[in-house]
């Protein structure tokens, strides 16, 4: 009945405006002189500041520093991220021993499940410069003469932040990447072995072609969310729990500089004109990733 | 020689290479599940390990001195038990309320004689594409006075907007007339609802469930800075604060790039980690199933 319908989407709708849409209108703050201890009504009311928070932003001098940071993990977790799954469910197709494939993907995914928090406990049970595994063997074989700070020196952030981002997220995306390669044909595969085909060219020639769609499908969702850190998992998460004191000048990114500003020093409205920074940047990354890719495959999100 | 070589060519050299093809694929999946699970092994291993003994090293596949102590100490501290309270409460409760909201929104989306449904649909994906940010959204919670309270875990995730779209296409796949034959017997919408249309559902409400579940459990940002009551606080923030006073143990080691860690620190961090993960790895085998349908589910409709 339509009544009971009503509703059922009336409760989503609700939610919806409260948590969703509410919030939209608090980004008035960011252009205002704004106090939290004020009471709700001040978003409204309190004065326009002529853009002060934002040029305090621009002129601040680590700006430069904290962008690039973004962007480098963000676009260097893209190019690493995003072809490993492709290779894997590659890997996973070309492996004949069923049993055994069906093992590795279940493990395969079981990273994906657990959070950065776990994922940190385990890079410091490897890495920590005092008693980490990797560093013991490393010591012990001689390859190194005494233990390289992977958890804090600046220059490893984002190589290290890189490699568990394809450690937690490369099975669980092949998942996809798999399901498509299961839909393909499998006359193609015999016909291509029948001409003398090897198994790298049917992968060339076959494989590859036959996932199109959904490479390019996972690529303009991964751009589109390039600075959230997409298919690597939170940026936010990753540099505010990797991050430290020492690396801090690699592992500041905008969303952690906001977020500091923010809840940790009380700055809310000049906290928010910074993560309102974040959001036109990602907006412009969508609209024209969506171009290029839409030029070069055919295929858009709109 | 390479006469002979090259009059045999053919079949037996694409057979070899074919051979040779299989080893390397071989080789990298085992290296791959290696690199996967060993982290997991190795921290339980840790986890069983007596602490002074552990920091000596080379235990690597077996503990050396091998103690319940850790799951000891670590289950009699009313700190880490009632954070493993929290956890399953919000866990719990956090999961039935978006499995309930996410799926009857998704349902009343879905049917066709919705007043207003296209309307409802736009909000909807619309507000995936937009977000006032977290600062916006922090303010909000203060408002809305939930800060604080188990809800601030619980009200803000209540309805998945991902699996409000893959629900819609879902509901939308089950037969009209299985809906409308409970109707003409006089049913109310919401006793079809959980009497016909949820028990057809299993892979999308399995999924919704394993997802939001994991959300819940894994979730540190709201138990940290949402919360300021210490008998409020997850498994995860005892997690971090172990971590964190495990590199503030030493401020001035840490300032020169060595993070010094008290030598039971790990073992306790491991058996912390093993803890947090138990749940998941539960019930991870008998779901697996469901999340790579429910995973391809959203994958077609994207």
């Amino acid at each position: 009945m339509q009544w009971e319908l009503q509703v059922f989407a009336l409760l989503g709708i609700v939610f919806l405006l409260i948590f969703r849409y509410t919030p939209l209108l608090g980004i008035v703050i960011a252009f205002k002189d704004y106090s939290i201890n004020a009471g709700f009504s001040t978003i409204f009311t309190s004065e326009w500041n002529n853009f002060a928070h934002f040029k305090e932003f621009f002129s601040y001098y680590l700006f430069p520093q904290i962008v690039r940071n973004t962007l480098a993990l963000s676009v260097l977790k893209l190019i690493f991220t995003f072809p490993a799954p492709i290779l894997l469910a590659i890997l996973f197709s070309e492996m004949r021993c069923v049993p055994f494939r069906r093992i590795a993907q279940t493990i395969s995914y079981l990273p994906n499940f657990i959070s950065w928090i776990l994922v940190y406990t385990i890079a410091n049970a490897f890495l920590n410069v005092d008693k980490g595994l990797l560093q013991e063997i490393m010591m012990k074989l001689g390859l190194i003469s005494s233990p390289i700070p992977f958890m804090t020196s600046p220059d490893l952030f984002v190589g290290s932040a890189v490699f568990w981002a394809v450690w937690k997220n490369t099975g669980w995306w092949a998942i996809i990447f798999m399901a498509a390669i299961s839909g393909i044909d499998q006359g193609l595969y015999e016909s291509a072995e029948m001409d003398g085909a090897g198994r790298l060219a049917r992968i060339w020639h076959i494989t590859l072609p036959g996932i199109k769609p959904a490479i390019a499908m996972v690529l303009i969702l991964s751009i589109g969310g390039l600075l959230g850190g997409s298919m690597g998992g939170s940026n936010f998460d990753q540099s505010w729990i990797f991050g430290n004191r020492i690396n801090n000048s690699a592992s500041e990114i905008i969303q952690t500089y906001a977020f500091r500003m923010g809840l940790a020093n009380g700055r809310f409205a000049f906290a928010t004109a910074v993560d309102l920074v974040q959001s036109c940047i990602s907006v412009t990354l969508i609209l024209v990733s969506n171009f290029l890719v839409k030029k070069g495959t055919g295929e858009g999100l709109f | 020689m390479a006469g002979g070589k090259i009059t045999t060519g053919g079949g037996l050299s694409s057979n070899t290479k074919s051979k040779g093809f299989d080893i390397f694929v071989w080789v990298i999946l085992i290296l791959v599940v290696f690199v996967t699970a060993y982290p997991f092994y190795y921290v339980l291993v840790a986890s069983f390990s007596n602490g002074y003994d552990f920091m000596r090293g080379g235990v690597y596949f077996w503990p050396r001195v091998f103690t319940l102590e850790n799951y000891e100490s670590l289950l009699s501290q009313p700190i880490w038990l009632n954070a493993l309270k929290i956890s399953f409460i919000r866990t719990v409760l956090g999961t039935i309320c978006t499995v309930f909201l996410t799926s009857i929104v998704s349902y009343a989306l879905s049917r066709e004689g919705l007043i207003f449904g296209r309307a409802y649909r736009f909000l909807t994906v619309f507000a995936m594409y937009v977000s006032g940010g977290i600062i916006p959204f922090y303010i909000l919670l203060r408002y809305l006075k939930i800060i604080n309270t188990i809800w601030v875990y619980v009200l803000p995730t209540m309805l998945d907007l991902f699996f409000v779209i893959v629900g819609i296409s879902f509901f939308k796949s089950i037969p009209v007339s299985l809906i409308e034959s409970a109707h003409l017997d006089g049913a109310m919408e919401i006793t079809v609802f959980f009497k016909i249309v949820l028990p057809v559902s299993v892979p999308f409400v399995a999924t919704l469930t394993l997802f939001s579940a994991v959300n819940q459990w894994n979730s540190w940002l709201d138990s940290t800075y949402y919360v300021s009551s210490e008998s409020l606080r997850t498994l995860a923030y005892r997690m971090i604060s172990e971590i964190n006073s495990s590199l503030g143990a030493n401020p001035s080691g840490a300032a020169l790039g060595e993070v010094r860690t008290a030598s039971t620190v790990m073992t306790t961090q491991a058996t912390a980690m093993i803890v947090s993960m138990l749940p998941i790895m539960c019930v991870y085998p008998f779901l697996q199933k469901y999340f790579v349908q429910g995973m391809m589910l959203g994958a077609v409709k994207e």
